[in-house]
């Protein structure tokens, strides 16, 4: 477990921007303003990066390294390639942060939960002025996170689409829990 | 090949004794292979004269100090050098972590600057591509429009030259009753002729 290089940092300071507005900085900022508080830190384990307390990450470097599973919140993972992959896990974060959002009728719900995309059918609600292939967090229509993915089209086009027609392509949605969860926990 | 003659020695304790005798050790026992003697160079005779000539190959002989590149300090011509494999002295070693927040907040700032100059471009030029749809849609409407506005027109003057006709068929039978047969003729005819045919060979 060590903290991220300045590179590192850069790709996923760029990822999470592709979500997330200006509040993003709030991530970073140390929990009051008292010196030497508690802040949240990124530690990067194996190839997966954690989101977690500074206090905890100090507490965790007693745990040898192979049998330290995982520790606050997983935002993703580095690819072998160098790009990085958000974790539905990074979820909270995201919805918290988020720039711009979709709403999901309840129709729409399950098929996104399954692994699709959304439709135009079933957008409940959307964002003006939302561009193409923009992130954006996926909400059902009592403002629980779905999960997130890129939008397919700018919100002026999507008027003129037709009712089958896809909105947003999924990157990540909660049904991963349950689809992924050999895979989702286990690093390396 | 031939085979290669061995040696016999017919007596062991006389070559042990000869060897063993002073005579011996000044002459060292030879193996039928004569090697040629070097001259150990001691100092030659022009050294010990006095002289320029002596001083010059006294100067020559005399050991030279090999100097390494680095003492030189000749700077690397013609050289490759990647970037990274040199790094300044002084420099760390490794990974360079960003761990403290000024440092992060710095490179988060420069990210959502990107980020926001990269969204304000796309919902720029997602606006002008809408303007640009917009307008040829109007146009095409108007066009539509003024298609159809010719359209009527016509039909219109069609109905008002059938209406003609049927008032001037009332009043005179005769004269109308040739033009309008003339008039029928040559629509019949030129609808005949509109009509295109497709004929293969």
């Amino acid at each position: 477990m060590r903290p991220l290089t300045k590179g590192e940092t850069h790709i996923l300071f760029t990822k999470l921007a592709n979500y997330t507005g200006t509040s993003l900085n709030s991530l970073i900022s140390p929990l009051d303003n008292a010196p030497g508080s508690d802040r949240f830190v990124f530690r990067l384990h194996k190839d997966r990066v954690f989101y977690v307390l500074l206090s905890i990450a100090n507490l965790a470097t007693s745990v040898s390294r192979d049998k330290l599973l995982s520790l606050g919140v997983c935002l993703g993972k580095f690819t072998k390639s160098g790009k990085f992959r958000l974790h539905i896990t990074s979820l909270p974060i995201l919805a918290e942060h988020a720039r711009y959002k979709v709403w999901v009728k309840p129709n729409g719900e399950m098929p996104f939960l399954y692994g699709g995309n959304i439709v135009k059918a079933h957008v409940g609600r959307t964002m003006a002025d939302c561009p193409e292939h923009q992130g954006v967090v996926v909400f059902n229509m009592n403002n629980t996170p779905l999960g997130f993915g890129v939008t397919a089209r700018s919100t002026t086009e999507t008027k003129h689409l037709d009712p089958t027609g896809i909105v947003c392509f999924r990157q990540a949605d909660c049904g991963e829990y349950l689809r992924d969860e050999d895979a989702l926990f286990a690093s390396g | 090949m031939a085979p290669s003659r061995t040696r016999t020695v017919k007596n062991k304790h006389a070559a042990k004794k000869i060897s063993n005798s002073k005579e011996a050790s000044r002459k060292p026992i030879q193996d039928g292979i004569v090697k040629k003697k070097r001259k150990v160079g001691g100092a030659p005779a022009t050294a010990s004269s006095k002289g320029r000539p002596g001083l010059v190959d006294s100067l020559l002989k005399r050991k030279k100090r090999t100097y390494s590149e680095k003492e030189l300090g000749i700077p690397q011509l013609n050289m490759i050098t990647p970037v990274g494999v040199v790094k300044p002295p002084g420099k760390k070693k490794g990974k360079e972590f960003v761990d403290d927040r000024e440092s992060m907040a710095t490179i988060m700032s420069i990210v959502q600057a990107e980020k926001n100059s990269d969204i304000e471009s796309k919902v720029m030029k997602a606006r002008q591509m809408e303007e640009i749809r917009e307008a040829r849609r109007v146009e095409a409407e108007t066009k539509e429009d003024q298609r159809q506005a010719r359209l009527n027109e016509t039909k219109d003057s069609l109905r008002k030259k059938r209406r003609r006709n049927k008032s001037g068929k009332q009043g005179n039978v005769d004269d109308d009753g040739d033009e309008s047969m003339k008039d029928i003729m040559s629509t019949s005819a030129k609808a005949a002729k509109a009509k295109k045919k497709v004929s293969f060979a």
